[in-house]
């Protein structure tokens, strides 16, 4: 071969490389390896209450909605659906031909079924906006009138009042179809061997160990890529890392405080995979708590602190800066809200005019916070920034059980809480976490109660969608930012290692952490 | 024959104890902060719902009935239910009994085997370069934090070299156990090394070795024969301790190795306020430890006929 048959062999092999690689179809086949913090407490979808649980839900079941890549509602095991003019009655049309795990297809009285089951479990919230739902929750009912089988193939869902977020609550994984007959048949075991019509049939479960999950031959939508997912229940980070390190795992977390170190790691900065996700880290006054009624003092307190420091030192730029509550990697929403600046002369102003120049006569104030490395740093953070106004914290630190507990039952005045949402939708942030119907466990645990707020979420929750209704909650949220009930510190990202030959995983903002919510079924691996 | 009362006595002696025990752990629950049915929620709690979950889980009632009617099931040979995985806890324990099982066994035979040799070779060559060098090893062995000798195992020997599984239970295959037992038997090897070596010197000095030598008898027949025998009842009294860094390493050695046993579920437990699962996995953890204890009883019987006899008195 000459000199330039060589050369132009190269670049000819180069560009098949380059085409091959580019258009890569995704090829069949392989074990999608990845990790758990802890064992998924159950994979009943009526009894989860937690994202490792709904992780392994979403793969085995199906609901009658999904959200795609941009977490807009997409059919499902619905094909499509219609709504009535006065935004209170669904029609789903179920798709033919969807079967079970146990081969057989799905009909409309299995969305009864499962509903109503689902709605007695752990989230009944999920299913309390139709007709006749609460009576039934309470046990006061046979059945939720709300849901109703037209015919094999149609499914009708009628609401008490129109709620502008519906769709999510359809695709939401509480609200995955499960056949009667295997849930009647296992009872209590479902949960260890759970029947859906998912991309993946549950395969195996060693518990503390790893979930299997075998590809479905006969998924709706055709075989997904993978032959096997498997889930290690790995709970210490740095064996997760050497795991991950070793090549057992296709995707993991990013240990804490090697955010930079893994990016600047010529081995590792290929994989490292960081999006911004649809939660929130905060801290919380408890309004009903002296000296924390008072808003002057609240505003004091949001006006030392500089959340700043927090994102640059310590998680290493890795997260994103709040200014409001409802992050800007919302679709549809506009972050409009201003916090309360790093303002010293003015937080000391503040106190001053509520009694407490210099912060004397304050006491020390407790602050609350569940134990975790970062939580604690973040927690020295504030004590140090608040000395600087004469404010003196003493920092409490408990376990999530404990911490909760406090924070519930209004013991804890300043506390850490955030929220990761559970759909995407401002009404699951400000509604859940404001309204004075929500006052306590539910999701207010500022016990805030502002009559204008409340108006503006009710109004918000139940038009139709859009611009208008947007602005509401932009409205309130700036209302609740001034009042000083919730001081956002960051918003929060999923940060994690992803090998390069896995293709497909989606990044999305509901994705708080790689394993999270991804549909597996797109995943393929490239060999 | 005679050995039976003894060992009845003590199995007798064992009820207190165990109830002393379940009666303790239940009473710190009650003083911890956290309600098992919120700690089961997630972020969202609906009150009705946790007024629900209350009553399912008999918590609604006060703290002296629940506890009766714990025992009231336990005399059944009912655990009772999860909170968290709503299954029976005897399911919960025995599924993740082998792992923890293979772990401490293995764990107590490296201890045993490599403890009782490094203490008798340090005290053979006593006052050595060796002994000091094995001495250290043995203090090191002690002092060396679990998660920390379990991390730098793990990071030389599969991460590095490549020659073991980093953590997991893997198909059960003994090589997926290597890492994990030598981690938790460190700890306890340098015990019963130290010992070996302090006992042996001891009884070396006694009169009836220098009768042994006088016989004629060499001097490695001397150790093995006479003085190992003899300087056997501390070290056995040591690995009847040890049992108790067995209980308390297992936690750390299965956190670290991904180990699916009973340590990581009671510390899993204790987090989630899973009440049933925490007395379960305690009751078995007390269980075993008097039970090992009682073992080591009867291994003094067995070594020493002074003892044999006292018990029959």
């Amino acid at each position: 071969m000459t000199r330039a048959a060589l050369a132009a062999a190269l670049v000819l092999s180069l560009v098949t490389a380059a085409v091959a690689g580019g258009g890569a179809a995704p090829r069949p086949g392989g074990t999608l390896r990845m990790v758990f913090v802890s064992d998924p407490p159950t994979l009943d979808p009526a009894h989860a209450t937690d994202l490792t649980s709904s992780a392994v839900i979403r793969q085995v079941f199906d609901a009658l909605l999904e959200l795609d890549d941009t977490l807009v509602p997409a059919p499902a095991l619905a094909e499509r659906w219609t709504i009535s003019a006065d935004q209170r009655t669904y029609t789903f049309h179920l798709r033919r031909g969807a079967k079970f795990h146990n081969g057989r297809e799905v009909r409309a009285a299995d969305v009864k079924y499962s509903f109503e089951r689902a709605a007695r479990g752990k989230r009944p919230w999920v299913f309390e906006k139709l007709v006749g739902a609460r009576d039934f929750i309470k046990g006061a009912t046979a059945e939720i009138p709300g849901v109703r089988a037209v015919d094999d193939a149609t499914v009708e869902l009628r609401l008490d009042r129109p709620f502008a977020p519906f769709l999510h609550l359809v695709a939401y994984d509480a609200a995955s179809i499960v056949p009667r007959e295997e849930a009647d048949k296992r009872g209590a075991g479902f949960a260890s061997h759970p029947v859906g019509t998912g991309a993946f049939r549950f395969g195996s479960w060693r518990r503390d160990d790893q979930v299997v999950l075998e590809r479905f031959a006969e998924h709706f939508r055709g075989p997904a890529h993978v032959e096997r997912v498997v889930f290690r229940v790995i709970p210490a980070e740095a064996t997760r890392f050497n795991e991950y390190a070793a090549g057992q795992l296709d995707v993991s977390d990013i240990p804490t405080g090697r955010c930079q170190a893994v990016q600047a790691d010529p081995k590792l900065k290929g994989d490292v995979g960081i999006w911004p996700t649809l939660g929130t880290s905060a801290l919380r006054f408890n309004v009903e708590r002296a000296p924390f009624t008072d808003v002057r003092v609240r505003r004091a307190i949001a006006h030392a602190i500089d959340p700043s420091i927090i994102v640059e030192r310590l998680l290493e730029r890795c997260v994103t800066p709040a200014s409001g509550i409802v992050p800007p990697v919302l679709s549809g929403w506009t972050a409009t809200a201003k916090r309360l600046p790093l303002d010293r002369e003015r937080a000391r102003k503040l106190l001053a005019d509520a009694g407490f120049p210099g912060g004397r006569g304050l006491g020390t104030l407790a602050y609350h916070f569940n134990t975790s490395d970062a939580n604690q740093r973040i927690a020295e953070l504030l004590q140090a920034q608040l000395k600087e106004i004469g404010v003196a914290l003493e920092l409490r630190r408990l376990d999530w059980a404990a911490h909760i507990k406090l924070v519930d039952d209004g013991s804890a005045g300043f506390f850490r809480q955030g929220w990761i949402a559970d759909y995407p939708d401002p009404e699951n942030f400000l509604t859940v976490l404001f309204h004075s119907r929500n006052v306590g466990a539910p999701g207010n645990t500022s016990r805030y109660r502002n009559v204008a707020v409340d108006r503006l979420l009710d109004e918000a929750d139940t038009m139709a969608p859009g611009p208008e209704r947007m602005k509401r909650y932009q409205a309130a949220e700036q209302m609740i930012v001034d009042d000083a009930v919730w001081i956002s510190l960051y918003h929060y990202a999923s940060r994690g290692l992803i090998k390069p030959q896995v293709k497909g995983l989606e990044r999305s903002p509901q994705s708080t952490a790689p394993e999270f919510l991804a549909p597996l079924r797109k995943v393929w691996l490239e060999r | 024959m005679g050995l039976l009362r003894p060992i009845a006595s003590r199995l007798a002696a064992l009820v207190p104890v165990v109830l002393g025990i379940t009666i303790l752990v239940f009473a710190l629950n009650a003083i911890a902060l956290g309600d098992p049915a919120r700690a089961a929620m997630g972020q969202r709690a609906d009150p009705e719902t946790l007024e629900r979950v209350r009553r399912e889980y008999a918590l609604d009632r006060p703290l002296p009935v629940q506890y009766v009617a714990w025992l009231a099931r336990l005399a059944r040979g009912d655990l009772g239910e999860s909170f968290r995985e709503q299954r029976p806890v005897g399911d919960v324990l025995v599924e993740r009994l082998p792992a923890t099982a293979q772990l401490a066994i293995a764990a107590t035979l490296i201890s045993i085997v490599l403890g009782v040799a490094i203490g008798a070779l340090a005290a053979v060559r006593a006052g050595s370069a060796l002994d000091h060098v094995l001495m250290a090893l043995a203090v090191l062995g002690i002092s060396t934090p679990v998660f920390w000798l379990g991390m730098m195992l793990a990071l030389v020997f599969a991460v590095t070299l490549g020659w073991l599984p980093v953590s997991g239970y893997g198909d059960g295959a003994l090589r997926h156990l290597i890492l994990p037992a030598f981690t938790l038997g460190a700890l306890h090897t340098g015990t019963v090394a130290r010992m070996t070596r302090s006992s042996l010197l001891e009884v070396v000095r006694q009169d009836f070795m220098a009768t042994a030598r006088a016989k004629g008898l060499s001097e490695w027949a001397v150790l093995g024969k006479h003085a190992l025998r003899n300087a056997l009842v501390p070290v056995i009294t040591v690995i009847g301790i040890g049992l108790a860094d067995l209980l308390v390493g297992a936690p750390l050695t299965e956190t670290v190795f991904a180990w699916p046993g009973v340590g990581r579920l009671l510390v899993a437990a204790v987090g989630q306020r899973d009440l049933p699962v925490v007395m379960g996995a305690v009751l078995l953890f007390a269980l075993v430890y008097v039970l090992g204890n009682l073992l080591v009883d009867l291994a003094y019987l067995a070594i020493d006929p002074r003892m044999r006899d006292a018990a029959r008195a």
